[in-house]
């Protein structure tokens, strides 16, 4: 026990807890989005790619977040855009093909450099330490830039969640909200590699949502549901870890699943 | 060039990895066919997750690996086929959160354990130089079982494929067929884990379908291409990645890559929507 309060003395542990509640929270409200609009393995394909990149830029000696994050964007509108093109792809199908692809380019960077190392690891399995002072700094940008589009765009969100064909006939620029949307889950994955992991952090976009569905009927309620549980599940899986000494990512991603299987026993809807 | 390729050949690992090769890729590619225009490319990411599990727990328990995660893979497919019809929530966020929970026991289970290591590292990016006969031939029991239920059924493949609906209304028990499809999914996808590895073996089930895609119109020749390009990509990458010593899976997805570009090139070519 004393080892375990002693943890909370140490500033990371703070560092990555506050980090994680705010990308947790902005993970759910992206998530709402993703899920009903049926994108729901967007966020898997997108952590595939950001380990692809940092992979590359690991490679290469870059810095791994200044590589990721263009490249993740890029990735997100070319996911969208070739899933829209009806003369080819489907979207999931758009969304494997990218994802793999860039798995397969980061590996054989790697390969070619350093090989398989502890950094590696710690992008796909993700790892509190890694986040330092200006992770939290473009955490904390990243969350309000997220929370304030929600709160200003709350109806057109709504809107284009719901009714993409209605809203553009009603003279909105969908397109444009896409974009937005895919940059910010973007940008949302790429920060929460660092901690959960690459091949977690679809976790926090997808099964606090689900969660939610399960309990609240109204988009609002789903909304607010869905960042208490994944927020809460955060601080929950990340105490465990802390407590066992086990990967954080593993343990919330593990609580979340716990939650809304719970949830879909209880609530028989 | 010859004497590289007979050298490369001369090695029992290569021959082996080969054989495992080209059986497997060849069921991926006819199999992907049916999954991409299901609409479930993501159905190999989410079972080779569960994989991943398995392999944990098998290492975990000293087990063999392929007594472990086949019926659990098995186990995975069939569950999101089933939770498809009964369930309010959707296919695709099912499947994430199989995967998502499967990745999190599994990674627990070898953090309580052996930590990271190179086992880890080969259920995650494959190990198909490591194959040693007993491997080999399940694998090619596996791949040829799969490849001749597909054969035999080819004609309730298509039409489950094209018209569920119309199917079942003519009087073909497409629940069975579906439990038989999922089932040779699975199969291929716990062989094709130890090819490429978790993380890639969706590749090798979409790109030869979307490739062929871009190339045919009709169903049969769509297979027929798939089912030539996969096998062809796949020896052509193994002695790619065994001449510049690259990574034999990633090797594999590139060429597989490099394949569905040129595919996209041509039918630009050809003046079709691209």
């Amino acid at each position: 026990m004393d080892g375990f309060l002693e943890m909370f003395s140490y500033s990371f542990i703070w560092r990555a807890i506050f980090v994680g509640v705010l990308i947790s929270a902005c993970a759910a409200l992206l998530g709402v989005n993703l899920v009903l609009r049926r994108y729901s393995m967007i966020g898997d394909g997108l952590s595939h790619v950001a380990f692809g990149a940092a992979a590359v830029a690991m490679a290469l000696g870059a810095a791994p977040l200044g590589v990721s994050i263009p490249v993740v964007l890029a990735a997100a509108f070319l996911m969208l855009r070739l899933g829209r093109n009806t003369g080819g792809l489907q979207g999931d199908a758009a969304i494997a093909l990218v994802s793999v692809s860039a798995v397969a380019i980061g590996v054989m960077f790697l390969s070619m450099s350093s090989g398989m190392n502890t950094d590696v690891y710690s992008y796909l399995f993700g790892s509190v330490l890694m986040l330092d002072n200006h992770d939290v700094l473009l955490c904390i940008v990243m969350s309000a830039v997220i929370l304030i589009c929600y709160l200003l765009l709350w109806n057109r969100m709504f809107a284009v969640t719901f009714d993409e064909t209605f809203t553009k006939a009603s003279g909105l620029n969908v397109d444009l909200y896409q974009m937005v949307l895919a940059a910010m889950t973007a940008i949302v994955v790429v920060l929460g590699m660092r901690m959960m992991g690459a091949l977690l952090i679809s976790g926090l976009l997808l099964i606090p949502v689900l969660s939610a569905m399960r309990l609240c009927r109204n988009f609002r309620a789903v909304t607010f549901a869905a960042v208490c549980f994944s927020v809460l599940g955060y601080v929950l899986g990340f105490l465990l870890a802390c407590a066992f000494a086990l990967p954080v990512g593993a343990v919330v991603a593990g609580v979340q699943v716990c939650v809304f299987l719970l949830l879909s026993l209880v609530v028989q809807s | 060039m010859c004497e590289l390729l007979t050298e490369a050949v001369s090695y029992g690992f290569m021959q082996r990895a080969l054989i495992v090769g080209v059986l497997m890729s060849l069921c991926a590619g006819v199999l992907g066919v049916h999954l991409v225009l299901k609409r479930f490319s993501m159905i190999g990411d989410g079972l080779s997750h569960v994989g991943f599990a398995a392999l944990a727990l098998a290492s975990v328990l000293h087990f063999s690996p392929l007594a472990v995660s086949l019926p659990l893979v098995i186990a995975a497919a069939f569950f999101i086929l089933w939770a498809q019809g009964h369930s309010e929530i959707q296919g695709d966020a099912m499947v994430g959160v199989l995967s998502i929970g499967a990745l999190a026991f599994g990674m627990i289970l070898i953090a309580l354990t052996t930590g990271v290591n190179a086992d880890v590292n080969s259920y995650l990016f494959g190990s198909i130089l490591s194959m040693n006969k007993t491997d080999v031939v399940l694998s090619v029991t596996l791949c040829a079982g799969v490849f001749i239920l597909y054969i035999l059924f080819y004609q309730r493949v298509f039409a489950v494929t094209f018209d569920e609906t119309f199917a079942q209304a003519t009087g073909t028990p497409t629940g069975y067929y579906q439990a038989v499809l999922s089932l040779m999914t699975a199969v291929t996808i716990v062989v094709g884990m130890r090819v490429v590895g978790a993380l890639l073996i969706s590749g090798l089930i979409i790109f030869p379908a979307l490739s062929a895609m871009r190339l045919c119109r009709r169903y049969r020749s769509v297979v027929i291409v798939a089912a030539v390009l996969s096998p062809v990509c796949c020896v052509i990458g193994l002695l790619l990645s065994f001449f510049c010593s690259a990574p034999a899976g990633a090797g594999i997805i590139l060429v597989q890559l490099a394949a569905y570009l040129l595919t996209v090139f041509i039918s630009i070519l050809r003046g079709r929507s691209a």
